[in-house]
């Protein structure tokens, strides 16, 4: 078994359990938790119409903020597309989810999607710089923070790597793609990057509670 | 025609003018990727080389390789150099059978102990030696016996080379390629299913040139044939860099010609010659004809997850791992909750 | 964006082959000129852009010079518009190409009847006067 074949199979195969396992452990463990029972008066009905609320409504600045947040908020937001572009946009990868789940989508071509990835790089690099120069997000940041990071860009790279080349074997680039891939699929539940679905469930709790009380949200 | 006359002896006998022998000689350099200054030594080694002695095995195959470089239309020059070797056994072509045919294979080694080539097509069974046997003796035995006094082994086709769909999975008959068998000789591997002629022709006039074989990659293949991909050099590529793929096998991107990438063109993983080269004396190949490579150059690429799953498709091991996984992130989480929730209970209690 | 013919590939975009190509030749004429050597360009050594192939052919242009060679298939053999520049086509028998070359000299050796068939024809020759001599 070549180095392509053990990262398309048992690698990414295992990579796929663990993000599986680890994500239903997380949303369970906090799912599952006492909350601390409210017994005032409701003043609007919260619930799950609070939650869809705030999950909505927190995407977007509030006016007071919008200025001291517009420089990381756009570049946040540029990371975000760019990583959404690239990872569902890409014929490859269309296909490779249309093997999984069996539906597919239409693609871009390849030239607008290594455009799209190289801005999503440049902008990951003006954010770590950021975090590292910043005198509150340096002091702030942890390992989780820098690692995770890293492991979501590194398949953005390894990605734009494969047609360019540098004379390495496509077979390699393509194992060394996957495989970061798979690292990422293996960390995302544990990490500050399971915010990925735990975003919801924390924005939907606030706003459950927040609006419950009355608040405006 | 007999051994001790040269191949230019042969060549003139047969009718080929000196500038035919000339051109021969400069479209031979060429296609070794040689240097035009190499010609006058290529046509004096050519001229002057004693017919080498050629012992062609066939164990488990299709016969598909040797038809493949026999089925030419008109006399080309692959077809020249083929019939300048003395093949002195090939079960096809020979005229010979049974206990004559392997005398004469007996007498070709004895005589050119040390020199002769030993071409193979087709793999071993090694889970039992009655699965392919010739004259009573074992594909294995045979190999054995007759590569011991050769100057090089040269693996044609995918079978010999990687075990081909003998050794597909589940690979009832334990089929094995040569160059697991065949340690303490020189091994190449011309794969493909079948291979071009024109490379197994390639590399049969090299070692009669130069009396060296070429330059290999990790796969025991001539880097000078299989140094790029079938992607690399695909006339489609522009299709697949601007998204435009076909679909279906009839549909309008079919018809106009794009990428086959989406039906499950393995091009991008193949290395071979079949982009530059093409088939039947440079007339097509698979690609240009509407169907997506098989990557048949390639080890063991009949288990490469099927001709018509496109390259980037995975392989998730089934319902059931994925149901048990979730399983345990079901186990996993409740017993985080329920610990927390003791936890609490407990501060509560102290509280 | 329908068949291959109207893909966007521009033609125009040189991949910078054909220049080098006509410098070297002008250097192979330079040593043709001083020192008598000749020169030999294999073209299916380099790598084409799309179109190049035909412009490098383009720009040498065809000279007054021009023989069909039939060995083995058919081959062309023509001056280009620059003397001592030729270009040689062979062809197998088949009608595909298998070769082309540039050659940088007086006279391409292929084009010069070569000494084996020379002889190969005397004897032949002889032989059929041989046969009238005997007859008469």
């Amino acid at each position: 078994m070549d180095l392509l074949e053990f990262a398309r199979g048992p690698a990414l195969q295992l990579s796929i359990y663990v993000l599986l396992a680890g994500s239903i452990w997380r949303v369970l463990g906090i799912a599952l938790l006492q909350s601390k029972p409210d017994y005032s008066e409701p003043r609007q009905a919260g619930g799950l119409g609070g939650a869809l609320k705030v999950i909505w409504s927190r995407a977007f600045t509030a006016p007071a903020f919008k200025k001291a947040t517009m420089y990381s908020k756009t570049l946040g937001y540029t990371l975000h597309i760019g990583l959404f572009v690239t990872i569902f946009f890409f014929v490859p990868h269309i296909l490779f989810f249309k093997g999984i789940f069996g539906v597919s989508w239409p693609g871009l071509p390849n030239s607008a999607i290594f455009f799209v990835g190289v801005i999503t790089v440049g902008v990951a690099l003006a954010l770590l710089i950021r975090r590292m120069t910043h005198p509150v997000l340096r002091l702030i940041s942890n390992f989780d923070d820098y690692f995770s990071w890293f492991v979501t860009i590194l398949p953005v790279a390894t990605g734009l790597i494969i047609p360019i080349r540098f004379g390495v074997r496509y077979e390699t680039l393509l194992a060394i793609h996957i495989l970061s891939v798979a690292l990422l699929l293996v960390w995302l539940p544990f990490s500050k990057l399971a915010h990925t679905f735990l975003i919801f469930m924390s924005r939907g709790t606030t706003g459950a509670i927040l609006v419950r009380r009355g608040a405006k949200t | 025609m007999s051994r001790t006359q040269t191949l230019g002896e042969i060549l003139q006998a047969r009718g080929v003018s000196r500038r035919g022998f000339m051109k021969y000689c400069a479209t031979t350099a060429s296609l070794l990727a040689l240097p035009p200054s190499m010609v006058p030594r290529i046509a004096h080694a050519l001229e002057h080389a004693r017919r080498p002695s050629v012992i062609w095995l066939s164990f488990q195959e299709c016969t598909g390789c040797t038809e493949s470089l026999t089925r030419s239309a008109s006399p080309t020059l692959e077809g020249l150099i083929f019939d300048s070797i003395s093949l002195d056994y090939h079960h096809t072509l020979q005229a010979a059978s049974g206990d004559a045919a392997e005398a004469a294979r007996h007498a070709a080694m004895e005589e050119n102990m040390g020199n002769y080539l030993v071409l193979v097509d087709g793999s071993v069974p090694l889970g039992n030696p009655g699965f392919s046997t010739i004259a009573g003796i074992s594909n294995y035995d045979m190999l054995v016996e007759t590569v011991g006094g050769a100057a090089a082994v040269v693996a044609i086709g995918s079978c010999a080379a990687f075990g081909g769909i003998p050794g597909a999975d589940p690979n009832p008959t334990g089929a094995a390629a040569i160059q697991d068998l065949v340690t303490d000789k020189p091994v190449v591997n011309v794969p493909g299913c079948p291979p071009i002629p024109m490379v197994i022709t390639a590399v049969l006039t090299q070692f009669l040139t130069f009396g060296q074989l070429p330059e290999l990659d990790k796969h025991g293949r001539p880097v000078a044939f299989f140094g790029q991909t079938i992607h690399d050099r695909c006339y489609r590529r522009p299709f697949y860099e601007q998204g435009l793929f076909a679909e279906t096998f009839d549909d309008e991107g079919a018809r106009k010609g794009w990428c086959l990438y989406k039906l499950g063109c393995k091009g991008p993983i193949t290395y071979n010659a079949c982009a530059t080269m093409k088939w039947n004396q440079g007339t097509s190949f698979p690609i240009e004809s509407g169907h997506p490579c098989l990557g048949c150059s390639e080890p063991d690429f009949w288990d490469k997850g099927g001709f018509y799953n496109p390259v980037s498709t995975a392989s998730l091991g089934g319902g059931a791992a994925l149901a048990g996984a979730a399983a345990a992130g079901v186990a996993l989480g409740a017993a985080a909750a329920a610990l927390s929730r003791r936890r609490q209970a407990r501060t509560i209690k102290e509280g | 964006m329908t068949s291959l013919d109207t893909i966007n590939v521009q033609v125009e975009q040189s991949h910078g082959n054909v220049k080098p190509i006509l410098n070297e030749v002008m250097h192979a004429i330079d040593r043709l000129l001083e020192a008598e050597e000749p020169t030999v360009i294999d073209l299916a050594g380099l790598p084409f852009g799309p179109g190049e192939l035909e412009r490098l052919e383009e720009s040498l242009g065809r000279g007054e010079l021009h023989a069909e060679l039939d060995a083995l298939g058919a081959s062309h053999i023509r001056e280009t518009a620059y003397p001592g520049v030729w270009w040689l086509e062979h062809r197998n028998s088949a009608g595909d190409v298998v070769g082309r070359y540039l050659e940088i000299t007086r006279t391409p050796e292929i084009l010069m009847s070569q000494d084996a068939d020379i002889l190969a024809g005397r004897a032949r020759l002889g032989e059929m006067l041989g046969d009238k001599e005997a007859r008469q």
